[in-house]
């Protein structure tokens, strides 16, 4: 091959220099920019003809431009292309620079890495670069929209708070669904102590800008190796390493603030009096009783409700009282470094974050070194560690009086400040003046602090057994040891229920370890059989144990310890381990560049399963073909690669209780106290057993397609997916009348399928290059079998057979009878025809149950624009959701017409007032019910599209830079949620509040809206 | 040599294998293996224990059982302004099939009947001094829960025939595993009060006479006394209730400001659920306590109560006011909840002997009723008739869950005044009767539906 080319240039050039004397002859070296190593296979082409040859393996071309034309075109995957005009000489020397749209970049799988071309699975890369700098905490939310199929929410603007992640839907009704989260290869701690969603998110623990890359593994051929865990997706976050050569210092410090992305309007004092007097006399009760009740909240002076002229007229905004401009501070230093045998990164971090509620931060200390070591030819070693101490300042959850947002239900009669008392306005004399606690006063007399230190390590050891097998050894921990400390002072008895203060401390400790000991084979046969192999084993232990102590009756609000408590109120204990040990392998093979097959299995046992049934296996099978390669299609300049591929197998999700498979007994009663009575000791039968429990397994087919045109300069991705889930493991409602209300049992099937579609285009115009990425997806989920079991959750969310997971299933609002101001709805009877009975009825217990929306978004995706500009660079990221619904579970309070004395939405003025009115808002009607039932009316279209990040970057140029002696100079402003277009018409479409689980899903309550954040930020290198 | 360097290493790879497959036996710490949780004689003291926690939780004696049987009697008396849902519909009288409290009422009472279900079938390992008070006691317990339930989620006994009216399933076996037997039919009326009077029989000859704040043979009797009310079995109440007052056990408290409020219970406690610091449900107190006394502040008392008393009656005081006014039996949050007291004995004397007629047992009606006249300073009466009993009943058990029961069984009707009109409930109104948990039909196909709920 190699001689006749030979032969054939030296008859090339022997014609063409006796025939075509004109003919120039150029020749040089095409290198990376990036590293200056020299770059194989670049396509070399005379602009305006299909001449052309390509670089050898030393990066050198040569090649004969005839007359006239006057460039050339280089081109090669992985690197923008570049065109050099010919302009007298001979030599022409080319630096490439590498391109995003690579393919031909590595991504990390489970125990490995693969090119990406080489990829039979769905693996979704995410840059470190895109999320750097970054005014969010943690890794989910960086990533929100920029990874097609992945659903990160945000429940609510409190900070440090948990993020719920869906990778392609919901695959569980009773088990988890997060994905896995696996940090250089130790599967992480990420479920935090306490069952409510308003426990600390243990992701808030990592700094993200440590983070090299981020993998998502999304279909069963690349979940698959992850066993029964891989079901929910699995997250990769590889951290970033040193490298050698120079020591490089970098720098970043950001500085901004924050609002709220919404505000909500509610009736001021004029419009609450007229509302609440018209309430009251329509449902017949006295004028006075109202008047007394507007009194009392307004101290008892009349003038404040009902003179505007008094100077002590009050109309208080409680919203504006806890929600503020926060602020974000963020600084980060790392150095990285080494030899050809040691490398380093070490970085230390620091963050602090004031968030949009009174009372609510988040601080993050956190360093990491990583160190590689090559001990001799075929021997690396290597340490990883890192430690981060939080210390989140902490608000109640959405269901307490206490919660900042609650504030909104106090009526505008009040004012801020009781001049009686000097504090916030609650009670006086100990008789109550606003109708409910002012959250405030926990502002003042209240803490509630959760202080984590988090260490995560691991040190590994590589041997090069011979060159085409190696053995890795991986041992890492992830150790927490978290503190809660809540005290609630004497000024808050009215909440708190206790005269002389209360204290309440926790310890969490969590000590999580992970083995991973694995064989690496790779070796090319004949030049055209390429083989991976990847074998071992690993073992995971986590022991969770939890300590707390209630005190009571301190002698003062200065004394706060459990200690100091004159009554020792409660104490508790807790302490659970869970086990995995498993087995894994994966074969990936390659024929020919263009034909891929991959093949993965897991034996996975876990302690949580069933005795009969305490091992699973996982196997999947894949496989691809580079058309790209294929002779037909190598002639076709435009599409510069194209790959099919499919892929099938089965994932498993083990996210239960510890111990679900056995029959236990407790001293602990349904309300989790003491099944004790009197301090005699006492024990109650706690779970019924089942020894046939086992993994929920789902199956997945995949199929999809990648293209690139014009050298890759466009791409796209095109995925199907159908992730089929059975034996769910799930709390089965069985007879209460058994003493139990629900068993863990393996019943029913559920489904998602959808789409996803990446579409991206890496261009250079210039000196200006633009790089854009679109990635949207459907889902659709469907349960198909729970044997007829209905199973509530949230205000009407149900799993239920034949709808989508947390469905919304209640009675449907049919607006306001113009003739009396009843709320109707729909019978929704079925008739015999099998049609729905459209007429209506004011008593909703006539209405019957039906789906009335859906909290799952049928599109979510994101849209992501890169400029840059001689040092100008601009990024802009768009995301969004479509077609989900959320409840406002809070409804029935706040838009009631007036039906009890909470604040009313500003909306309500428009209730019915006389016969003939058209409204959808009923009478008012004091405690009337009229219309606050659960039902559509409080359910809305929750779509939204946000301006997700903007970024302006400028970056010096190097002629300022090299006199202040710096490598780089950086500075940029970020936006962050700068604006949201939506429907929705609460505080802000991204909600879900953080006091309800299991099935629960898109319920706003009182949650408080997004934060909208501005930096403004500095990157130094040196 | 490098041969020799990979056997060693995969021998060791092959032990580190194995030696980890012991590791997947993990057991639980915080909780036991029902196997070995029932074992000694003082394993099933402790479950018997476990019945009475049970038993006197938030969603069942712990208060919200009584707080629904006010609430859904209520003729304006009272107002409910709290935010919970499923309480704010009892007191509407409008309950949705899925009414929460309408679930874990049932599914605690339940709970409790499966505990002492289990306390019944382990007693052969009890030690043979001890197995009649802890049979009497399950039993006891077991039947007090069946026949709340029976009030709560079925018609009452006077309402028609209780031999066909559904009454809700009984219970007499513990669940170990979950099979068709499981999936059980609710029992009519009739049976459930025959099953009721046949533990409370036995438990009252099983049981001692006195049991420290435990369930003892006079609980069984009082109990009794109530469940012949309920049956209109005037002599049968009268007998009970007389037995309860002869034994000498119990006597009033001098000022009816003593009988609530306690830490220990008082002489005129006949069973009362035990507060401690550590250790309390009072439920009672999260509902009719103000905020300012540790509660929710959600239940207010109306003029037209107030009203009620005489000028001079000490029970008119027990109130308080904070914002609005708020019933003092409730006012403290940790404290002991009084669930039959001895007053209450005498009231059912008196009624049960002026219905059955004939001799009166103990004493005479009149004596009785002023008995506890005299106590609170009200006037004296120099006769009584049914009426005056009934309201003597009401004033003195106000907020103590009698309410909704004593009109369903004299078949009042309540009115209520709602806007300008008035609306009225008929003793037998099905809006009155709790519905079967929506999930408890879902889950159980055997069950039937209370009419107003299908």
């Amino acid at each position: 091959m190699n001689k006749r080319l030979l032969f054939s240039l030296i008859m090339f050039l022997g014609c063409s220099l006796s025939m075509i004397a004109q003919d120039r002859r150029i020749t040089g070296k095409v290198v990376s920019a990036g590293d200056g190593s020299p770059l194989p296979g670049v396509s070399v082409q005379i602009k305006g003809t299909s001449k052309g040859t390509s670089t050898d393996a030393t990066g050198s071309y040569a090649i004969n431009i005839p007359s006239g034309k006057s460039s050339i075109e280089f081109r090669s995957v992985g690197f923008y292309s570049k065109t050099v005009e010919i302009v007298g000489q001979s030599t022409i020397n080319v630096a490439l620079s590498e391109s995003e749209n690579s393919l031909g970049e590595v991504v990390v799988v489970g125990y490995g890495t693969q090119k990406k071309t080489n990829l039979t699975g769905n693996v979704a890369q995410i840059s470190a670069k895109t999320i750097e700098n970054l005014p969010v905490l943690t890794t989910e939310q960086a990533i929100q929209g920029r990874a097609a199929g992945v659903f990160v929410e945000s429940g609510n603007g409190k900070v440090g708070q948990g993020i719920k992640m869906r990778i392609r839907g919901s695959s569980s009704v009773s088990a988890g669904n997060d994905p896995l989260y696996v940090i250089d290869g130790i599967p992480m701690t990420t479920t935090a102590a306490g069952s409510r969603a308003d426990t600390p998110n243990p992701m808030a623990d990592i700094n993200f800008n440590d983070i090299e890359s981020i993998e998502i593994l999304k279909d069963a051929s690349a979940a698959a190796i992850y066993g029964a865990r891989g079901s929910n997706g699995v997250v990769l976050l590889t951290t970033k390493r040193g490298k050698s050569g120079k020591t490089n210092f970098n720098v970043s410090y950001f500085t901004g603030m924050s609002e709220a992305t919404g505000r909500r309007e509610f009736l001021n004092t004029a419009q609450y009096v007229e509302l609440f007097k018209e309430a009251r006399a329509n449902a017949g009760f006295s004028l006075a009783g109202g008047e007394t009740r507007f009194t009392r909240y307004a101290l008892g002076e009349r003038a404040r409700w009902e003179n505007p002229a008094s100077p002590n007229y009050t109309n208080t905004n409680w919203e504006d009282q806890v929600l503020r401009k926060g602020n974000i501070n963020q600084f980060d230093l790392n150095i990285n470094g080494g030899t050809d045998k040691t490398k380093f990164y070490a970085s230390g971090s620091y963050s602090k974050q004031e968030g949009i509620l009174v009372k609510n931060s988040f601080e993050r200390i956190s360093s990491r070194v990583n160190l590689d070591h090559k001990a001799t030819d075929n021997l690396s070693i290597g340490v990883n560690a890192s430690i981060a101490r939080t210390l989140n300042t902490r608000l109640a959850n959405d269901n307490a009086f206490s919660t900042p947002m609650q504030i909104i239900a106090l009526a505008p009669l009040s004012p801020v400040i009781d001049p009686r008392t000097g504090d916030y306005t609650d009670t006086y004399n100990d008789a109550d003046v606003t109708q409910y606690y002012n959250p405030l006063m926990n502002i003042s007399y209240a803490s509630n602090t959760t202080e984590t230190y988090r260490t995560l390590g691991n040190v590994y050891a590589q041997w090069n057994i011979v060159p085409s097998l190696s053995f890795r050894t991986e041992y890492g921990f992830d150790m927490s040891f978290r503190n809660d400390d809540e005290y609630y002072g004497k000024k808050t008895k009215r909440n708190s229920g206790q005269a002389n203060g209360e204290g309440f401390k926790r310890n969490i400790n969590i000590f999580n370890y992970n083995t991973n000991n694995f064989f690496t084979f790779g070796k090319i046969f004949d030049q055209k059989h390429d083989l991976n192999v990847v074998a071992g084993m690993s073992y995971q232990q986590s022991k969770r144990t939890a300590i707390d102590a209630t005190s009571r009756n301190y002698p003062s609000d200065i004394y706060k310890t459990i200690s100091s408590g004159a009554t020792k109120a409660d104490a508790n204990s807790f302490e659970r381990t869970f086990s995995f040990l498993s087995y894994f392998s994966r074969v990936n093979y390659k024929f020919d560049n263009k034909y891929l097959i991959g093949l993965s299995g897991r034996v996975d046992g876990s302690s949580r399963f069933g005795a009969n049934n305490r091992y699973g296996f996982f196997p999947s099978a894949s496989a691809g073909w580079i058309l790209s390669e294929e002779n037909f299609l190598k002639d076709i300049r435009q599409v510069s690669f194209l790959k099919l591929r499919a892929s099938y197998g089965y994932t498993g999700n083990a996210e239960i209780d510890n111990f679900a498979s056995v029959g236990l007994f407790s001293a602990l009663n349904s309300a989790n106290n003491s099944a004790g009575y009197a301090s005699i000791p006492g024990q109650t039968p706690f779970q019924l057993s089942n020894p046939d429990l086992k993994w929920e397994k789902t199956a997945q087919t995949d199929i999809g397609f990648e293209i690139g045109f014009f050298n890759n300069r466009i791409s796209a991705e095109v995925d199907y997916y159908s992730k089929n889930t059975t034996d769910l493991l799930l709390n089965v409602n069985i007879p209460g009348t058994s003493g139990f209300g629900t068993q863990l049992k393996n019943v029913g099937e559920l489904e998602n399928k959808g789409w996803e579609f990446v579409l991206k285009t890496d261009n250079k115009f210039g000196d200006l290059t633009w790089r854009a990425s679109i990635n949207a997806a459907t889902n659709t989920n469907k349960i198909l079998n729970l044997q007829g079991q209905v199973i509530t959750g949230g205000y009407l969310n149900r799993a239920v057979e034949g709808q989508p997971l947390s469905v919304f299933v209640g009675p449907e609002y049919a607006g306001v009878d113009p003739a009396n101001g009843d709320a109707l709805y729909y019978l929704n009877t079925t008739k015999a025809d099998g049609s729905l009975d459209k007429t209506t009825t004011n008593d909703v217990n006539l209405a019957a149950n039906v789906p009335i929306g859906n909290p799952n978004p049928k599109w979510i995706g994101g849209f992501t624009n890169d400029f840059n500009y001689k040092g100008i660079d601009l990024s802009i990221t768009f995301q969004g959701v479509y077609g989900n619904d959320v409840y406002n579970g809070a409804g029935k309070f706040m838009s009631a017409n007036g039906d009890f004395y909470d604040n009313q939405t500003i909306d309500q003025l428009a209730r019915w007032q006389k016969p003939g009115d058209i409204t959808t808002v009923p009478q008012a009607r004091y405690v009337g019910g009229n219309g606050t039932a659960e039902s559509s009316r409080y359910l809305s279209d929750a779509s939204y599209t946000r301006l997700k990040t903007v970024t302006l970057g400028y970056n010096f140029p190097k002629t300022i830079t090299d006199k202040l002696k710096l490598s780089k100079l950086r500075v940029y402003a970020t936006a962050n949620n700068l604006l949201t277009f939506t429907k929705y018409t609460g505080w802000d479409p991204e909600v879900n509040t953080d006091y309800l689980t299991g099935v629960a899903a898109g319920n706003d309550f009182y949650s408080a809206p997004q934060p909208k954040t501005i930096t403004v930020g500095l990157n130094l290198g040196f | 040599m490098k041969i020799n360097n990979k056997l060693i290493f995969a021998v060791a790879f092959s032990l580190m294998l194995t030696s980890c497959a012991d590791k997947l036996d993990v057991n639980p710490i915080d909780d036991v293996d029902a196997i070995s949780a029932v074992k000694t004689s003082s394993d099933v003291e402790a479950l018997l224990t476990g019945a009475y926690d049970s038993m006197t939780d938030a969603d069942v004696l712990g208060g919200n059982l009584q707080r629904d049987a006010e609430l859904i009697a209520d003729n304006g008396d009272i107002e409910w302004q709290g935010t919970f849902v499923a309480p704010g519909e009892v007191f509407s009288k409008s309950l949705l099939k899925d009414n929460n409290q309408a679930q874990t009422t049932w599914l605690d009472s339940y709970r409790t009947i499966n505990i002492t279900n289990n306390v019944l079938a382990n007693l052969a390992v009890v030690e043979t001094a001890k197995k009649s008070r802890i049979e009497g006691e399950a039993k006891l317990i077991r039947a007090w829960m069946h026949f709340e339930l029976v009030r709560q989620y079925a018609k009452t006994y006077l309402d028609g025939t209780p031999t066909s009216n559904l009454g809700v399933p009984i219970l007499t076996t513990p669940t170990t595993i979950i099979t068709e037997t499981n999936f059980v039919k609710r029992n009519t009326v009739a049976e459930v009060y025959q099953a009721v009077i046949a533990d409370l029989t036995s438990a009252e000859s099983l049981l001692p006479a006195g049991n420290g704040f435990f369930a003892d043979k006079y609980t069984a009797a009082a109990l009794l006394s109530r469940v012949y009310l309920m049956q209109g079995n005037y002599e049968g109440a009268r007998q009970a209730a007389h037995r309860v007052i002869a034994s000498g056990n119990y006597t009033l408290n001098a000022s009816f400001f003593d009988v609530f409020n306690n830490k220990t219970n008082t002489t005129e406690d006949i069973f009362a659920a035990q507060a401690t610091d550590q250790d309390y449900v009072n439920s009672y107190n999260t509902f009719f306590g103000s905020t300012s006394q540790g509660g929710r502040g959600d239940i207010i008392i109306n003029e037209q109560h107030l009203n009620a008393y005489d000028v001079s009656d000490d029970r008119g005081l027990f109130f308080y006011e904070s914002g609005d006014i708020y019933t003092a039996k409730w006012a403290v949050q940790v404290a002991n909840i009084p669930l039959i007291r001895l007053a209450e004995m005498y009231l059912t004397r008196a009624e049960g002997n002026l219905r059955a007629g004939g001799t009166p047992i103990g004493t005479t009606p009149l004596a009785d009723i002023n008995r506890l006249r005299d106590r609170v300073g009200a006037k004296l009466f120099t006769t009584v008739d049914l009426a005056t009993i009934l309201k003597e009943r009401r004033l003195e058990l106000a907020f103590e869950g009698h309410w909704i029961h004593d009109i369903k069984r004299n078949k009042q009707t309540i009115s209520k005044r709602n806007g300008t009109a008035t609306q009225t409930w008929a003793f037998d109104s099905p809006k009155l009767i709790f519905p079967i948990p929506l999930r408890e039909i879902d889950a159980n196909k055997n069950l039937v539906q209370n009419e107003g709920y299908q």
